[in-house]
C-alpha cells in the first residue's frame, strides 16, 4: 500500500512544482498577450490593469493592415529555416568528429568556435556588409542566411559537441565491424540516436536567426527585410505603439511555437544504447 | 593521410569554411584595428598608434567600471537561469513523456522579439506604471508603487535590467538540459537503484557526471552571452541612471557606433575576447574534460 | 564564369531600365516615409523619376549610412538624417547650397537654417521640424471652481504659463491626492531624467549664448544661464514634489502615456503630439496647447529637424538634388500625414487656421523665437551628451548634488572628450 502511494504523492509534488514555474515564466507573456487585444487608450494604463477591460483587435487590425509586415514574416521563416538546415549540415559532422576523433585540431577547432561566438557582434557587422558586397550578396536572401549561419554555427557546434560527448565510441566500432563505412557509421547508427540533441540544436538555431537584429538591419533594403526590423519600427521617435508592437509580436510567436511544439516531440526521443555500454 | 585523417577533414571542412569566410576575416579584422586610431565611418584613413588604445582602456576608469558591473551583471543572471533552468528540466524529466506543453510554454519568452521584450520589462518595472510594484502591493510586500524604483536606483539597476534575460533565457537552460537528461542511459539509473542508492546519490554520482559536457555548454554559452548583452539593458535604460547600468559591451557599442571611435573600440573588444577566452578555457577543463578522466 | 554572366546580365536589366525610368533610393525613419509619400507620388507624376523608400527603425538609419559609408559606395542617394548627425556625416555628403535660393531661405526659421550649416557647406536640406511647446487640460484650466482658487491662492488668474514661476506655481497647484488615500495621484507635470533636451530649451531661455558649447566651440556648460536652467529644471521634483518622483525613469514616452492617462495637469512636449492624442483616451478633445515658456531671453526651444542629404557616393545626384528641391517647394504636402509636421513658415501657416491644428501657431512662434536655436554642430555631440550632459542632469535629479559642482564636473568631461 505504501510502496503504492509514495510515486503518485510525489509525482503530484513535481507535478505541482513544474506547473507553477512554468505558470512564473508565462506571466509575462500572458500579460504581453492581454495587452495586445486593449484598446489603443488602455494599453499604457495607469494605474495597470493585468486583463482588459474591454477586448479589441484593433491593434490586430492595424498589423494586419501593414503593407510590410506579411512580407517581412515570410522572409524571417524563410532565412530561419534555411539557416537551420545548413548550420545543422554544417555544425552536426563537425561537431561528432571534434568529439569522437579528439586530436589536437579539433580542440583547436573547438574552441575557434568559441571565440567567434565572444566577438561582440557590433564589430562583425560592417566587415560582414563589405564581404556581402563584393559577393554581391547585399540585400538578398541567401547573404542574410549566410550571415546567420555564422552566427548559429558556433552554437550548434558546442550543443552538438555536448550531446555527442555522450555517445559512446564503441558504438562506432561496432558498426563498422558490420561493414559501414565511417560516414555510414555516422549516418545510420549515430545521428538515429542522437535526434534529441539535434532538435534542441535546430530550436536554438532558428531561434537566433528569427530574432537577430544587427545583420537584419545592415545586410537587407525593403524587400529583403525581416519580421524584426518591421517590429521595431513601430517604436519611432514620434512615440511608441505599444498596442501595435505587442500584437505583431503575439503574431510572430506563432511559427515559433509550432516549431517548438513539433521539435519538442523529437526530444523524448532519448537513448536505449545501453545495452552496447553495458 | 590515413583513411582517418581524411575522414576527419571532410566532415570538418564546411564548418571550417564558414567559419572561416565569415568569422576569422572580421575577427582578424578587430584585432588589427585596435593598433590604430580609425574612425567607424573612415576605416581606409588610420594612423598607427600601437599599443596606445589599449593603455586608454585599460586606465580608463569607465571601463573599468563598467566590466565590474558585467560581472556582477552575468553572475546574478547566470546564478538565476541556472537554478531555475536546471529545476525545471529535472521536473520536466520526472514527468516523464508529459511535459512537452509544459516544455513549449516554458520556452514561450524565446519567440518574444528581444526589443518588444525589452519594452515589455521596462513597462513592467518602471515605478508608477509598471504592473510589477503594483503587484507587489496587492501582496503586501510594499506599500507604494513608488517604493522600488527598479530602473532609476542606482544600487539595484543593474540586477533589475538582467530580469528580461533571466526570463528570456532560463528556457534555453531548461531544455538543453533536458536534452542531455533524456541522453543518460536508463539502466545505469536502473543498476544504481538496484544497487540500493536513493535519490540524491543516484543524482549525484550517476546523473550529474554524465551531464558535465552538457552543464559545461550551456554555462558557458550562457556565460558569454550574458557578457555580451547590451541591447536588452539599452532598451531598458540606455545605460543609466548615470552608467550605473552600463556594461563592458556596451561600451564597445557606444565608442564604435555612437561615438565612431573604431580603433578604442577595438582595443576593448579584443581585450573582452581575452578575458572569455580565459574563463571560458577554465569552464572547459574543470567541468567538461573531467568527464573523460 | 557564372558571375561574369550574370553581372553582366544584370547590368543589361540595369542599363535597360534606367534608360526608361530613373529611380531614386531614399532611407529613412518610418515617420520619414509617412511624411514624405505624398510629395515623392507628385515628384514621380511630374519627373518621371521614381522615388523608392527604404524604411529602417530610428538607429537604423544612422548604423546603416555609417555602413555605407565606410564600405565606400552608397545604394542611397538620398538619407532623412536627425539633426543631432548632420556634424557626423557632413564630409560625406554633398553641399547643397545651391538648393537654398533667397525664397527658401526666407521660408525657413532661422534655426533650421543654422542647423544646415556644417563649416561652409549647407549639408542638408530641412525636411521637416518639430519643437517642445506646452500641453495643458483645457477642461482643468477652464474650471470655475479651479480658476477661483488659484486666483485666491497666488494672486494672479489661471491660464497656459509663459513664464518659468507660472510653470511652478500652476504644477504645484494641480498636484493633489484625488483619491484621500494619502497618496499623490494627480501631478501638475511631469520631469524627464532620460533626455536632456528639454533642459538645454530652458538654458536657452536663460540667455546663453548657445548650448554646452559657445560659437567658437568653448565649453560654456557652467555658465550662469546653464545652471539657472538646472535650478528651474529639477525644482519641480526636488523643491515643490509636482512630478512623479521616479524622475530617472521616465522619458518622452513615459511623459507622454502620463498626460494621455490623465495623469498630469501639463506638459512641455514635442508638437506632434497634438495630433496623436488617443481617440479613446480621457484627455481627447481637452488638450490645449500654447507656445514654449519664456525666460529672461523670451521663448526659446531646441528645434528637432530632420534633413534630407545627399551621400557623396550616389549615382544620382542630379536626380536626388531635383527631388529635394522639389520637397521643399511642395514642403506642405506632409502635413497631411499622420505625423503632420513640415519645415517651412509658409507650410504651417496655410494649416494654422484649420481646426485640428492649432498647435502650429504655438509651434511657429517657438521655432522662429530669436532665442531658439540648435543643439552644438559638432561631431562628438553624441558622446558629449551620454557621457557629461545626461549624467550631470541625472545627478542634479536626485536633488543631493550642488547643480554648480554638477556642472563644472561636467564640463572637465567634455573638455576631455574635445581634446
Amino acid at each position: 500500500m505504501h510502496r503504492v502511494s509514495r510515486p503518485s504523492v510525489s509525482g503530484i509534488l513535481i507535478n505541482a512544482a513544474a506547473l507553477v514555474l512554468v505558470l512564473s515564466y508565462a506571466l509575462p507573456y500572458i500579460y504581453l498577450l492581454m495587452t495586445s487585444i486593449k484598446p489603443a487608450a488602455d494599453v499604457q494604463q495607469i494605474p495597470p490593469s493585468f486583463f482588459p477591460a474591454v477586448i479589441s483587435f484593433e491593434n490586430f487590425r492595424e498589423v494586419l493592415q501593414s503593407s510590410t509586415l506579411p512580407k517581412a514574416f515570410i522572409n524571417s521563416l524563410t532565412v530561419a529555416m534555411l539557416t537551420t538546415a545548413l548550420s545543422l549540415m554544417v555544425a552536426v559532422p563537425a561537431a561528432y568528429v571534434a568529439t569522437q576523433y579528439r586530436r589536437r585540431i579539433t580542440t583547436f577547432f573547438l574552441l575557434f568556435a568559441l571565440v567567434t561566438r565572444m566577438v561582440p557582434s557590433v564589430s562583425l557587422g560592417v566587415p560582414l556588409f563589405q564581404l556581402l558586397k563584393s559577393i554581391g550578396l547585399l540585400d538578398t536572401i541567401p547573404g542574410l542566411v549566410l550571415a546567420h549561419t555564422s552566427a548559429a554555427v558556433p552554437l550548434a557546434l558546442l550543443l552538438m559537441s555536448a550531446f555527442f560527448e555522450g555517445v559512446p565510441k564503441e558504438l562506432e566500432e561496432a558498426a563498422r565491424m558490420d561493414g559501414c563505412t565511417r560516414f555510414q557509421a555516422f549516418r545510420k547508427i549515430i545521428l538515429p540516436i542522437i535526434t534529441g540533441g539535434i532538435a534542441v540544436t535546430a530550436l536554438f538555431t532558428f531561434i537566433t536567426s528569427w530574432n537577430e537584429f544587427l545583420y537584419a538591419l545592415l545586410l537587407t533594403s525593403e524587400s529583403t527585410k525581416t519580421a524584426p526590423i518591421v517590429i521595431a519600427e513601430y517604436n519611432s521617435v514620434y512615440g511608441l505603439a505599444w498596442g501595435a508592437m505587442t500584437a505583431a509580436a503575439v503574431l510572430y510567436s506563432l511559427p515559433v511555437i509550432i516549431v517548438t511544439l513539433a521539435l519538442q516531440k523529437q526530444i523524448v526521443g532519448g537513448l536505449t544504447f545501453g545495452a552496447v555500454k553495458g | 593521410m590515413s583513411d582517418e585523417d581524411r575522414f576527419v577533414l571532410c566532415m570538418l571542412a564546411p564548418a571550417v569554411a564558414i567559419l572561416g569566410l565569415l568569422v576569422a576575416y572580421p575577427v582578424g579584422l578587430l584585432i588589427f584595428d585596435s593598433f590604430f586610431k580609425v574612425e567607424t565611418i573612415t576605416p581606409h584613413i588610420r594612423e598607427w598608434v600601437g599599443l596606445q588604445n589599449y593603455i586608454d582602456a585599460l586606465t580608463s576608469k569607465r571601463v573599468a567600471e563598467s566590466a565590474l558591473r558585467t560581472l556582477q551583471y552575468s553572475v546574478f543572471a547566470l546564478f538565476f537561469e541556472f537554478t531555475f533552468g536546471f529545476c525545471a528540466a529535472l521536473l520536466f524529466s520526472a514527468m516523464v513523456g508529459q511535459s512537452r506543453w509544459h516544455r513549449t510554454i516554458f520556452a514561450l519568452p524565446l519567440m518574444v522579439p528581444p526589443i518588444v521584450a525589452g519594452l515589455l520589462w521596462r513597462f513592467l518595472l518602471v515605478g508608477n506604471i509598471g504592473i510589477l510594484n503594483y503587484g507587489l502591493v496587492q501582496l503586501g510586500l510594499i506599500s507604494d508603487p513608488n517604493e522600488i524604483a527598479w530602473l532609476s536606483s542606482e544600487d539595484i539597476v543593474i540586477y533589475s535590467v538582467s530580469f528580461a534575460d533571466i526570463w528570456l533565457t532560463t528556457s534555453f537552460v531548461a531544455l538543453v538540459s533536458y536534452a542531455g537528461l533524456t541522453n543518460i542511459p536508463k539502466d545505469l539509473l536502473e543498476a544504481a537503484r538496484i544497487d540500493g542508492a536513493n535519490a540524491l546519490k543516484r543524482f549525484w554520482h550517476v546523473t550529474l557526471p554524465l551531464m558535465r559536457p552538457v552543464i559545461a555548454v550551456v554555462v558557458i554559452v550562457r556565460g558569454v552571452d550574458a557578457a555580451k548583452t547590451f541591447d536588452l539593458i539599452w532598451i531598458q535604460t540606455q545605460g543609466g541612471p548615470r552608467h550605473a547600468s552600463e556594461v563592458f559591451s556596451m561600451n564597445i557599442y557606444q565608442r564604435m557606433v555612437r561615438f565612431g571611435d573604431l580603433g578604442e573600440a577595438s582595443a576593448s573588444g579584443t581585450l573582452f575576447l581575452l578575458v572569455m577566452m580565459v574563463l571560458a578555457g577554465i569552464a572547459y577543463w574543470k567541468i567538461w574534460r573531467p568527464a573523460h578522466a | 564564369m557564372n558571375r561574369l554572366l550574370s553581372a553582366s546580365a544584370l547590368a543589361l536589366v540595369f542599363m535597360a531600365a534606367s534608360a526608361r525610368a530613373e529611380t531614386i533610393n531614399v532611407l529613412v525613419e518610418g515617420g520619414g516615409e509617412m511624411l514624405q509619400k505624398a510629395v515623392a507620388e507628385k515628384f514621380t507624376a511630374e519627373t518621371g523619376i521614381e522615388v523608392k523608400f527604404t524604411v529602417v527603425p530610428y538607429q537604423g538609419v544612422f548604423d546603416k549610412f555609417s555602413a555605407e559609408i565606410a564600405s565606400g559606395s552608397s545604394a542611397f542617394d538620398v538619407v532623412t538624417i536627425d539633426v543631432v548627425w548632420n556634424a557626423k556625416f557632413a564630409k560625406h555628403v554633398e553641399d547643397l547650397s545651391a538648393l537654398f535660393t533667397d525664397a527658401v531661405r526666407a521660408d525657413l526659421p532661422p534655426a533650421l537654417l543654422a542647423d544646415a550649416k556644417v563649416g561652409d557647406k549647407l549639408i542638408g536640406m530641412p525636411t521637416w521640424a518639430n519643437a517642445e511647446i506646452v500641453f495643458y487640460r483645457k477642461d482643468l484650466f477652464d474650471k470655475p471652481e479651479e480658476k477661483e482658487a488659484f486666483q485666491a491662492k497666488y494672486g494672479s488668474p489661471l491660464a497656459p504659463p509663459k513664464t518659468w514661476q507660472q510653470w511652478r506655481d500652476i504644477a504645484k497647484f494641480f498636484t493633489r491626492d484625488t483619491d484621500s488615500d494619502g497618496k499623490v495621484d494627480f501631478w501638475g507635470t511631469d520631469t524627464i531624467g532620460t533626455f536632456s533636451e528639454e533642459w538645454m530649451a530652458h538654458v536657452l531661455q536663460a540667455g546663453s549664448p548657445g548650448v554646452i558649447l559657445d560659437k567658437d566651440g568653448k565649453v560654456i556648460i557652467d555658465n550662469e544661464a546653464h545652471k539657472k536652467a538646472l535650478e528651474f529644471y529639477i525644482a519641480p521634483h526636488c523643491t515643490d514634489h509636482s512630478v512623479p518622483e521616479n524622475v530617472n525613469e521616465i522619458g518622452w514616452g513615459e511623459a507622454q502615456n502620463l498626460f494621455y492617462q490623465g495623469k498630469t495637469a501639463m506638459m512641455k512636449f514635442w508638437a506632434h503630439a497634438y495630433k496623436m492624442t488617443p481617440e479613446d483616451s480621457k484627455v481627447s478633445g481637452n488638450v490645449g496647447v500654447a507656445p514654449m515658456l519664456a525666460g529672461d531671453a523670451g521663448i526659446a526651444a531646441i528645434p528637432g529637424p530632420w534633413y534630407n542629404v545627399v551621400p557623396s557616393t550616389s549615382q544620382h545626384k542630379e536626380a536626388a538634388k531635383k527631388f529635394i528641391a522639389f520637397a521643399i517647394a511642395n514642403n506642405a504636402l506632409g502635413i497631411e500625414a499622420p505625423l503632420g509636421l513640415a519645415a517651412t513658415n509658409s507650410a504651417y501657416s496655410s494649416y494654422a487656421s484649420k481646426p485640428g491644428y492649432e498647435h502650429f501657431t504655438p509651434l511657429l512662434e517657438t521655432l522662429g523665437a530669436p532665442a531658439t536655436q540648435g543643439r552644438p554642430i559638432n561631431e562628438k555631440y553624441q558622446e558629449i551628451v551620454d557621457e557629461a550632459v545626461l549624467p550631470a542632469v541625472q545627478q542634479a535629479l536626485t536633488c543631493k548634488a550642488d547643480v554648480g559642482e554638477v556642472l563644472t564636473e561636467a564640463k572637465e568631461t567634455i573638455e576631455d572628450i574635445l581634446d
